[in-house]
């Protein structure tokens, strides 16, 4: 008894007297539930629709309006020329280009069909390349029509919906997935290449020769990154020809721009990696930091398994600070909608700003540690 | 003591982590061209105070004096006099000999040039087989050899050497220290930290450090003769008993 109290003792000594451990026992717990808490749901805010109404019949207007007077909804009517009603090509580019989730094509014999007692059917492209988004887009949409079906009074529903999946037609869950995991992998691999680097030239003691050494700390850092960058690279297109070649992901839009903006991308997580590196006094810690840094918010918060949609106001701030939100959007876009470079500049704006953003503020930490040695 | 600026001066040099006090109020000087010992067992303090002038450690309080600039204040200017061989790293271990020298020279801002002549004069002291070799499967004795090659390339006046020896057998300790006497004739100034006792007869001075503190500074005879002492290690243990044992 008197040796398991021996542990017993000693084991608390060392839960009390590591702040890493209480940290990870108490704080990692009430993270997660917060963010889980606010992430879990799938729950629209919004959804928007471009609607292509060819009949422009009383009924056909009740029925945008239907669509327009729910909380959710946000309706757009209007081609890019003044006056002139949207255009199926102007409907499909906002679709690829993520400016809406759905086109709603109402036909133009819609009155003429319900009159003759017949049935109408309303097109509905939904964008497939989140096929958790196009699930609940079909959900919500299929709602406001049965209660317009209702207030229609036929003995039958008099509208039907005909729908066609854009992008990822089968929804095939893979197509959604592994595009958002290469995102998520490369973010991790990338941090953690050089989290890695930094803490073991600081275990092994190497770095000391470094900081005596006539270096600048942004000469250090530079260095290191340009190797890694192009480590990560040709990782991110070893992932990308596997999901390719071995899940059947398909590749509609150019490997190029997908690779240029991968390029960003991956500084942005060996920055990431430096921030956290100058945190870590052992390899072990920044392992662990790199990996609860990286996968956690890229998985939860960046639009990868939960719609940014549906995030608490706070954490879809969040969500804009996170590469992965940016890069995913491109990579979905160009393997499964064939987008271009024109279509990313915002994403890949962005991915320059918190790149640098973070390689400042990795130079910055880095330089303090160093002077504050001296 | 020469009357130009000592090339290293220390004084009340303290060193404090959190409570402990690991380096307490120490004062010496390295005079140009001389080699001096810093004898002391292990957590003495030796390491500490090394680090402390090389810059890499902050001082608690006191001042460390390089050629007369104080190097809390010229640390650029003194990082281009110094060179350091630590006891914890000097090489990287996947990397080859001569990897090593091409990157410490590099980093040192040596020339291509500079460097291929760097590598050429380390293949005169070893075998051209060893400079192909990582470090990590080359010998002790040649590993340090080559880390103290490149703690020279920058070309160093003044020389910090924590530990070189340890770990290093006896035939390789006293080529080590034949090769420490040649940079003495060089005309450079060194500072070399051991806990092997029997390396003192090396130095022209040696000063013993035991929990931070210094406990017997001079040249070995001298400080032999003058305590009636008849070795560096009946000395060293007296000086040790005299200021108590932690």
């Amino acid at each position: 008894m008197g040796r398991i109290k021996a542990i017993i003792v000693k084991e608390f000594y060392h839960i009390l007297r590591d702040p890493r451990s209480l940290t990870m026992v108490f704080i990692t717990p009430l993270v997660m539930i917060f963010i889980l808490g606010y992430s879990v749901s799938y729950d629209l805010t919004r959804i928007d629709a471009a609607v292509i109404d060819l009949s422009q019949s009383r009924l056909s207007k009740q029925l945008v309006q239907a669509f327009a007077a729910n909380r959710v909804f946000v309706v757009q009517t209007r081609g890019s020329a003044p006056g002139r009603t949207l255009s199926l090509g102007e409907a499909e580019e906002m679709l690829r280009r993520r400016k809406v989730k759905e086109i709603i094509i109402i036909p133009a014999d819609l009155s003429r069909r319900l009159a003759s007692g017949g049935q109408a059917e309303i097109g509905l492209v939904i964008d497939g390349s989140d096929t958790n988004i196009a699930n609940l887009v079909y959900q919500y949409s299929e709602r406001i029509l049965l209660d317009f079906n209702a207030g229609l009074m036929g003995s039958e529903p008099l509208l039907k919906l005909d729908t066609k999946i854009y992008f990822n037609p089968e929804t095939r869950s893979q197509f959604f997935f592994i595009p958002g995991l290469v995102a998520v992998i490369l973010l991790m691999i990338s941090a953690m290449l050089t989290s890695l680097s930094i803490s073991r030239e600081r275990e092994s003691g190497s770095i000391a020769l470094l900081f005596i050494s006539p270096l600048r700390s942004r000469e250090i850092i530079v260095g290191k990154t340009i190797p890694y960058t192009i480590v990560a690279l040709l990782d991110g297109v070893v992932i990308l020809l596997f999901a390719r070649f071995w899940f059947g992901i398909p590749l509609r839009g150019s490997l190029l721009v997908l690779l240029l903006f991968a390029l960003l991308y991956i500084v942005s997580g060996l920055a990431l990696g430096i921030l956290i590196s100058t945190s870590a006094p052992t390899q072990r810690v920044a392992m662990l930091a790199t990996l609860l840094s990286t996968m956690l918010p890229s998985f939860l918060l960046s639009g990868f398994i939960f719609p940014l949609d549906s995030l608490s106001p706070v954490l879809r701030a969040i969500s804009y600070v996170i590469p992965a939100t940016y890069f995913l959007r491109i990579i979905r876009g160009v393997v499964l909608k064939g987008a271009e470079l024109q279509h990313f500049l915002f994403e890949g704006g962005m991915l320059i700003v918190l790149s640098m953003v973070l390689l400042a503020a990795a130079t910055r930490k880095f330089n303090r540690q160093r002077k504050a040695a001296q | 003591m020469s009357a130009a600026a000592p090339a290293i001066a220390v004084r009340d040099l303290c060193k404090n982590f959190g409570h402990f006090q690991a380096v307490k109020r120490i004062s010496f000087e390295v005079a140009p061209g001389e080699i001096v010992g810093f004898l002391g067992p292990n957590g003495a303090g030796k390491t500490t105070t090394i680090k402390m002038i090389t810059g890499l450690l902050k001082i608690t309080s006191g001042a460390v004096l390089i050629n007369g600039l104080d190097n809390r204040e010229h640390l650029a200017a003194i990082k281009k006099k110094i060179g350091y061989m630590s006891q914890k790293f000097s090489l990287y271990h996947l990397l080859t000999a001569q990897e090593n020298i091409e990157f410490f020279g590099g980093i040192s801002g040596l020339a291509p040039r500079e460097l291929k002549a760097s590598v050429a004069r380390m293949g005169e002291q070893v075998a051209a087989a060893v400079l192909r070799q990582k470090i990590q499967d080359v010998p002790p004795g040649i590993r340090q050899k080559v880390a103290l090659f490149v703690c020279l390339l920058p070309e160093p006046e003044i020389i910090l050497l924590d530990e070189p020896t340890s770990g290093v057998d006896p035939e390789a300790r006293r080529l080590f220290w034949s090769e420490i006497y040649g940079l003495k004739k060089r005309g450079k100034t060194l500072l070399v930290s051991t806990h092997n006792l029997d390396e003192a007869e090396y130095c022209d001075r040696i000063i013993i450090i035991h929990n931070g503190e210094i406990v017997a500074a001079g040249a070995p005879d001298e400080l032999l003769r003058q305590k009636g002492k008849a070795s560096i290690e009946e000395l060293f243990k007296d000086a040790i008993q005299e200021h108590g044992q932690d």
